[in-house]
């Protein structure tokens, strides 16, 4: 070892100002080394120097670091080969010519092979520096003092290349430069080569140099050989390992120890070379995983993947387990989620032997369990189908496995039928379309698992097996495979993910918590325990959506990331008010009607809010339900406030409720608010829209929207007092004419009506109502009746509905004739709705 | 509330009901028209989330008039966003139409002579417009069949 360093550290102290110079010539800019990542690592300046220095004792032109992508060539090896032989004595022939035999790819092996048999001394010449150079510690030995290989060893090394034992070939080349001192390593240390490599000959030599040369190369470097280094070659693994001869720096030293890189490479290994002798179909296809994508910063953006949501399932392959060491664990923010999905890669049981195990029972399969699973498409479908013409058909589809192999959000039963395995699929029934799969419908209304249950059950037998008989004969059926099939169903689960299902599937909601309660009325109760399941959705927790930018510390500012989730606001908009006169005046109109829609919207939203309050009651978690109540009650009163003038926090505010009127959309919001309201402030409000009741008319003329507003009004008043009956009649004909008005009037009339059949209620069910204690009633009854019968049947619009006890209430108050004429008037008869 | 749906119905809510789904339609033929006016039939093989199809023994099929032609055309995939509507071919069903399927040939020629029509009618119209001093666009870039 130490005889070697000290040669070396001659030819340091002879090269090395030479090599010094070299370096302040050759500054490159856009080079890595001078500037970049090479610079900083101390290694280069022990890589340039030894790359001078080699450069300069080959006298041939260095060949630069690219020895990676060349090509085995055979004339190149030749030429090379020949040129080496050329320079004579001592020196090395130039490391840098090797890499064109450095690592080439397996496919030279082959040729290498027959050229190799062919004979030839050149060939074999190269090939035995291919094999030198594929295996760095050796060529680094080699070339310290190979003499020059001389045409005779090279003949005597045909037959020990067709010998094949890789480390055997080694050992021979390096007992070439030095035949007394590494042919003792190598020996002992082939017997602890892994028996996989050193298999069969020269392709498995070079195919598996890597692994056999680190090695190797770790025996050589515990022996303390000094194998040269790869100068071009593309490993920095080579460099750093390498000795040159060039220097013994102190960081070289280390490695001539176990060296912390030396222990990486022997954990991670090399980068592997494209194994073309094995099976190409098998090839993982994770392995052309793009680079794992740095995780966007924001919170709530969708989770990086190691393969792409969409892309489709991978046909099952034999290594499975590669699977794993090729997902790169991306790193990303996100808020927890309430579900998460399985990663789209192996499961634990391939459905493949799942069914085997159901259907075991049916028939043996002619193939053995443990066959290999490269079977195309074309010959799995071939396969099932002539399995599905095979076994009878009988009776309803054996029983799946209940939950085997674990559940996934969606598909319960078997699990996703990665198979690891391609064996034959046993059919069950019918191939595809209604096989028994028990998915897992938890997150669907019971109604429609039970539907889907019953169906599956029930026609799974009959139809199944007229479509089955068909689709067997199809000798292209089932290229889609379940799992592909599972796939795009996840995928359209995914999009049915929401936060608020009431929000995103309103429809979908209402329309089976309808039919729930239908079925409930009609079935009997014994039934009841199925409807009291809830439905689940698959739901997502609601992300937060504060963004604070990513801040690196000592950097001035923050890093503003904008992304679909956390946009950049582009323009400042400020709201600046003109002081134009005219404008104004019509401005004013303007923001009054702006004001109104505002206030209703406002209002619309808080109604909304207290109206849902019992759905989100019952869904959220027992700590939050404090809260909602709090802030229902909040809701509630804002309500409540903002009927009432600003003043008087007790009268409901006319003006306000005129305001909110005037627009269609108001009186839909009153219309539904009424229900809501306390009483006193109901009653009040339905008194308002009495009192202005023209000026409503009137505006509703293009809308006549008023109508909504008769079902909750009639509820009010039905909850009046006689006295606010009373009162309520009193506004109604409030002013002069306003009676006419309202009479011609749809909802007037239909009011009216309301109002007076209430009254006859009140008079006939309790005969000592406060109704007849002071004239009013009946007065206020008389102008009706006056006005009614004064009024023009034209003008008199027809109501909504007409009570059928105003004929009792006006047989009261008005004589024989009066009555007579108002009922036909009014076409009031005994059986009117 | 009847739990009974009429029999085609049943099985098409094997994996997720309550959603359209095309996992129902696979390995069944279908009749499929496109966005560009051709018809394929054809049997449907696989799909994605995108509602791209694969089909299998596909034939194009022209109409003229009455008669058809159907042209063999083997394995189609269609980009999901050129498909207008998609349907399932019942193959037990009697097939009783009006229309008369004839050979390939015939129906190209048809189809050419309908086109020519066509063009010859549009190429009056545009002409008396022009004399009239109006002029249509010519609606290059919709779709038309």
């Amino acid at each position: 070892m130490f005889r070697f360093q000290s040669l070396d550290e001659d030819c340091t102290l002879e090269e090395e100002e030479e090599g010094l110079i070299e370096e302040e010539e050759e500054i490159d800019q856009f080079n890595d080394d001078t500037f970049g990542a090479g610079a900083i690592d101390d290694d280069w300046q022990e890589e340039h120097k030894r790359l001078a220095e080699l450069d300069k004792r080959d006298g041939l032109g260095a060949e630069g670091g690219g020895g990676m992508g060349r090509d085995l060539d055979f004339g190149g090896a030749e030429e090379s080969s020949s040129t080496l032989l050329t320079p004579s004595t001592g020196r090395p022939p130039l490391p840098s010519s090797l890499p064109s035999l450095n690592f080439a790819p397996s496919s030279r092996l082959p040729p290498l092979d027959s050229e190799d048999r062919g004979g030839g001394g050149d060939l074999v010449e190269s090939l035995a520096r291919f094999i030198l150079d594929a295996d760095p510690a050796i060529a680094g030995v080699g070339t310290t003092e190979r003499p020059v290989p001389s045409l005779s060893s090279s003949g005597s090394s045909i037959s020990s290349l067709q010998g094949l034992e890789p480390s055997r070939v080694l050992s021979r080349h390096s007992s070439m430069p030095q035949p007394t001192h590494l042919q003792h390593p190598p020996r002992p240390s082939q017997h602890q080569l892994p028996p996989g490599p050193s298999s069969s000959g020269l392709s498995s030599a070079a195919a598996s140099p890597s692994m056999l040369s680190y090695q190797q190369q770790q025996h050589m470097l515990h022996r303390g050989s000094v194998p040269i280094s790869q100068m071009n070659s593309h490993n920095i693994w080579d460099n750093s390992m390498g000795f040159g001869p060039v220097s013994m720096s102190p960081g070289l030293a280390t490695h001539m120890e176990d060296s912390p890189l030396m222990s990486i490479i022997k954990e991670v290994g090399l980068p592997k070379l494209p194994p073309h002798g094995r099976n190409d179909e098998e090839r993982d296809l994770s392995e052309r995983v793009p680079p794992p994508r740095s995780s966007s910063p924001v919170i709530g953006s969708p989770p990086v993947r190691a393969v792409p949501i969409g892309t489709p399932p991978k046909q099952p392959i034999s290594h499975s387990l590669n699977h794993q060491s090729h997902h790169p664990t991306a790193v990303h923010v996100r808020a927890p989620l309430q579900h998460r999905y399985p990663p789209p890669f192996p499961e634990r049981l391939s459905p493949n032997t799942l069914l085997n195990i159901a259907n075991s029972p049916l028939g043996r399969s002619p193939f053995p369990p443990g066959v290999g699973p490269v079977l195309s498409q074309i010959k799995r479908a071939q396969l099932l189908n002539s399995q599905v013409a095979g076994f009878p058909r009988g009776g309803p589809a054996p029983p799946m496995l209940p939950g085997g192999g674990g559940f996934r959000p969606f598909f319960g039963g078997p699990p996703p039928p990665h198979g690891h395995r391609m064996g034959p699929m046993p059919p069950h029934g019918p191939p595809n379309h209604t096989p028994p799969i028990r998915h897992n419908t938890t997150h669907l209304h019971p109604q429609h698992r039970r539907m889907l249950t019953q169906r599956m059950q029930s026609r799974g037998g009959d139809r199944g097996r007229t479509g089955g008989d068909r689709r067997s004969r199809d000798p292209y059926s089932n290229l889609m495979t379940q799992k592909e099939k599972e796939w795009v169903t996840k995928i359209q689960m995914m999009q049915l993910q929401s936060t608020d299902p009431y929000l995103d599937d309103y429809y979908y909601q209402n329309y089976y918590e309808k039919m729930e309660k239908r079925q409930e009325k009609e079935r009997d109760s014994s039934s009841r325990k199925e409807h009291t399941t809830k439905l689940i959705t698959p739901q997502v927790a609601k992300v937060e959506h504060t963004y604070r930018p990513v801040q690196f510390a000592g950097s001035l500012g923050k890093l503003t990331v904008s992304s679909v989730n956390n946009p950049r606001k582009m323009i400042d908009a400020v709201v600046t008010t003109r002081s134009d006169d005219e404008e104004k005046r019509e401005k004013q109109v303007w923001n009054k009607r702006r004001q109104i829609l505002y206030t209703v919207e406002k209002m619309y939203s808080l109604l909304l809010e207290v109206q849902d309050f019992e759905k989100r009651f019952v869904q959220t978690p027992e700590e939050d339900r404090e809260a909602l109540l709090e802030q229902h009650k909040q809701n509630t009163e804002q309500l409540c406030n903002s009927m009432r003038e600003k003043e008087w926090e007790d009268r409901v505010s006319d003006e306000q409720c005129v305001m909110i009127m005037s627009v269609r959309k108001g009186k839909r919001l009153v219309a539904r608010l009424l229900p809501l309201l306390p009483s006193a402030q109901a009653a009040a409000i339905v008194m308002a829209i009495a009192r202005n009741l023209p000026a409503l008319t009137k505006k509703d003329k293009q809308d006549q929207v008023l109508c909504w507003l008769v079902e909750p009004v009639s509820a009010v008043i039905q909850s009046l007092s006689s006295s606010a009956l009373t009162d309520l009649l009193q506004e109604l004909q409030g002013s002069e004419g306003q009676l006419a008005t309202v009479l011609q009037n749809k909802f007037g009339v239909t009011l009216l009506y309301l109002i007076l059949s209430e009254g006859e209620k009140m008079q006939s069910s309790d005969p000592n109502c406060q109704l007849m204690d002071d004239n009013r009633w009946t007065e206020l009854v008389f102008s009706v009746t006056r006005e009614l019968l004064s009024v023009s049947s034209s003008s008199l619009s027809a109501p909504l509905f007409t009570p059928a006890n105003l004929l009792s209430l006006f047989s009261r108050y008005v004589d024989r004739q009066r009555l007579e004429l108002l009922q036909n008037k009014l076409q009031i008869t005994a059986l009117s709705r | 509330m009847s739990t009974e749906l009429p029999a085609k119905e049943q099985h098409k809510m094997n994996y997720v009901p309550g959603t359209a789904s095309l996992i129902d339609d696979i390995d069944k033929k279908h009749l499929v028209l496109l966005r560009d006016g051709r018809t394929l039939i054809g049997y449907l093989r696989s799909i994605d989330q995108f509602a791209n199809l694969v089909f299998h023994q596909t034939v194009e099929r022209i109409h003229v008039g009455k008669k058809f032609g159907d042209i063999p055309r083997g394995i189609f995939i269609v980009r999901g966003e050129n498909v207008v509507l998609l349907g399932e071919i019942d193959v037990d069903k009697p097939c009783d139409t009006v229309l008369q399927q004839v050979s390939i040939e015939e129906i190209l020629e048809e189809q050419r002579l309908q086109q020519q029509a066509k063009q010859e009618t549009e190429k009056v119209k545009m002409q008396v417009l022009k004399d009239r001093g109006l002029s249509v666009p010519k609606a290059d870039n919709l779709d038309e069949y």
